[in-house]
């Protein structure tokens, strides 16, 4: 069920679903997503809080917020303000980048940080792109790259109302103003990865176009300690593409830590 | 209504290429241009420019980046050369794009020294740039308006302040000391100027007292004009022709079909300059979240950016003059006809004081584009100069 929180001075829409160790499910660039198979699965053994970026869907952005820095401290917030202790803090794509800013400042209230396809990290060299630029490419093209199988991740906007349509117009303008320059990435994270200090697991898609399993590595190596898996079948959404797959390497993690 | 010669300077021989690739803007590759055939139409182009000052026109200058449908990349750059061989020409930068600008102290630098260079014919334009101009500066798309305002704060502020330095400490962009060297001529500043295509930024040009200029579509050039007059009556004042300005292709001929036959290949760049690739028509954050939800709902389509006087939409890649001149993005025939034509413009639109005359779009050769120029500036901006505010929009 979404109900509105306001962290920080900041209103937040959030989906919380489930019950059992918690997890801080921070979303891709592509939005929350709520009503795919998803979080039903997580949640059967998970408490699952999966807050709606500011700018995205019906959370604000206020003028102040403008860095992922920002949002860190802000969802540092919203963790103390729920109270949540020995939580697992998860995010895919940008929310993964998200999740690793928060993770170098203060692990104080989670158990354990899952990354699935992280953006937020420079690793090639400057002719090098580490992270596809979806914003240089079509939007079939996008679908091809990000999806193992491009036709589960169709949406039909022509058939949306229309605050779900400015919700999705205000996300994508919203991850532009976090991600736009440098691109999806923050050129000094690399560095302060390791500080990080609670086990870490990577998960990635096998057909992820986006960010590559070379790059899964380079995170892993930076990462004390972090193991990684792939999954087959799945692009840079694995728990879109195979939500019970997903599921069952986040309980597989869950169960250890 | 004064006239404004233009041109973007174009690439033509690389069109046909690009439209091959579907796109040529951002992602076409300079491969495609043989430098001394650029440096030799540059120089043509500027012969034309130059041109301008002895038939009586003003000119105008604009920039783009990365395409072979404009190679003005610095307005700067070029008026410096045009303001040292034109005497009389007012000269306007429409413009500078500040929101793509990471220094616009460096902008009002360049403006007010040109003012000087001048002797005071400078008119400045600060304006949004168009959406494809966005991945060339890589500058962010998101709280682009944001930004803009920002820029144009501190680009008049730069230009009107004389007792600095000043600090300015603001969101987009930080200085320790400002204190622009030399300052302009034209006191407090030179004339400033918009352009846009909405009712937003008809009210928000109205507000600051500036030119507000749109191009190629008189069906959403109207309604912000209106939008214009109706704020600044709010405001106390009544906004003038002098705010409102135009863009057209315009062809002029000692006969119709001459005149008809030159803006048939001036407009050639309608039917092509658009044709960029698909993700760099619209990056997040540059068109409204309404205008975003009316795209989303529309679905995939073809770009499309005139609509005709009833507002039904053309196809800019094949449209025919005679389509154009519907949708008034085209003036075409003898001096008489195009008088006739822009007289009737003048009143649909209420008056409007500034006709940016786009000249020479690529195809027209040197030859075609001296008498066009020339018979335009002598023989229809003479009698422009006379049309004031229409009867009707005076008694309203």
């Amino acid at each position: 069920m979404s109900r509105h929180v306001t962290v920080s001075g900041v209103s937040l829409e959030i989906e919380e679903q489930g019950q059992g160790r918690p997890i801080l499910f921070l979303h891709p660039g592509e939005g929350l997503q709520a009503n795919r198979p998803w979080m039903d699965a997580l949640a059967r053994n998970h408490r699952v809080i999966a807050p709606v970026h500011p700018g995205f869907g019906g959370s604000a952005l206020p003028d102040w917020v403008g860095t992922v820095d920002d949002l860190a401290y802000l969802y540092l917030d919203l963790a103390q303000q729920l109270g949540l202790e020995g939580a697992v803090l998860a995010g895919n794509c940008f929310g993964g980048w998200i999740a690793a800013e928060m993770a170098v400042r203060n692990t104080a209230r989670f158990a354990g940080l899952l990354l699935a396809a992280p953006l937020g990290i420079k690793v090639g060299g400057v002719l090098e792109r580490d992270i596809t630029d979806m914003h240089a490419i079509g939007r079939s093209e996008f679908m091809r790259l990000a999806w193992a199988d491009p036709s589960k991740g169709e949406i039909d906007y022509t058939k949306l109302p229309d605050t779900e349509l400015a919700g999705i117009a205000r996300g994508r303008e919203a991850l532009c103003v976090f991600g736009w320059k440098p691109y999806m990435h923050n050129p000094r994270l690399k560095r302060w990865l390791h500080r990080i200090d609670v086990p870490t697991h990577l998960i990635w898609g096998e057909q992820d176009g986006i960010v590559s399993t070379a790059y899964g590595e380079a995170w892993k190596a930076e990462i004390p300690g972090a193991t990684m898996e792939t999954v087959p079948q799945a692009g840079h959404y694995p728990h879109w593409e195979q939500p019970e797959g997903f599921a069952a390497r986040v309980l597989a993690f869950t169960d250890r830590i | 209504m004064r006239t404004w010669y233009f041109s973007e300077m174009a690439y033509h021989p690389a069109w046909e290429k690009g439209l091959e690739r579907g796109s040529l803007r951002v992602n076409f590759p300079s491969e495609n241009l043989d430098p001394r055939e650029a440096g030799m139409l540059l120089n043509r182009y500027l012969d034309e420019f130059a041109l301008c000052d002895e038939v009586g026109l003003d000119i105008m200058v604009n920039e783009h980046h990365s395409t072979a449908t404009c190679m003005t990349v610095s307005v700067p750059m070029a008026l410096s050369i045009i303001a040292r061989e034109t005497k009389k020409a007012r000269l306007l930068s429409l413009g500078n794009p500040i929101a793509n600008r990471p220094d616009p102290v460096r902008v009002a630098e360049e403006m007010a020294w040109l003012d000087c260079l001048s002797g005071g014919r400078i008119e400045i334009g600060l304006v949004k740039g168009a959406p494809y101009e966005i991945a060339p500066a890589n500058s962010n798309p998101g709280r682009l308006m944001r930004r803009y305002w920002e820029a144009h704060d501190l680009v008049i502020k730069a230009l009107t302040t004389s007792t600095g330095p000043f600090s300015w400490e603001g969101e987009f962009y930080q200085y320790r000391a400002v204190n622009i060297w030399p300052r302009p001529i034209q006191q407090p500043t030179p004339p400033i100027w918009m352009t846009g295509m909405s009712v937003d930024t008809g009210i928000a040009a109205a507000e600051r007292g500036h030119v507000v200029g749109t191009l190629l579509s008189g069906g959403l050039a109207k309604p912000m004009y209106e939008a214009y007059r109706k704020r600044a009556r709010e405001l106390g004042w009544e906004a003038g022709p002098d705010r409102m300005a135009y863009a057209a292709l315009i062809g002029v001929g000692h006969t119709r079909e001459e005149g008809m036959r030159r803006a048939h290949q001036i407009a050639d760049y309608v039917r092509t300059s658009p044709v960029v690739a698909e993700p760099f028509t619209n990056p997040p954050g540059y068109n409204s979240i309404g205008a975003n939800v009316a795209m989303l709902r529309a679905g995939p389509r073809a770009h499309r950016m005139i609509t005709d006087r009833n507002g039904v939409p053309i196809d800019h890649r094949t449209a025919t003059v005679e389509q154009f001149m519907d949708t008034e993005t085209v003036f075409a025939g003898t001096p008489d006809d195009v008088f006739n034509q822009l007289k009737a413009f003048n009143q649909r639109m209420g008056g409007v004081g500034h006709l940016l005359f786009f000249g020479q779009g690529g195809h027209l050769s040197h030859q075609d584009a001296k008498e066009n120029i020339s018979l335009f500036g002598k023989e229809v901006a003479p009698r422009l100069l006379e049309l004031g505010v229409p009867e009707q929009a005076a008694a309203e």
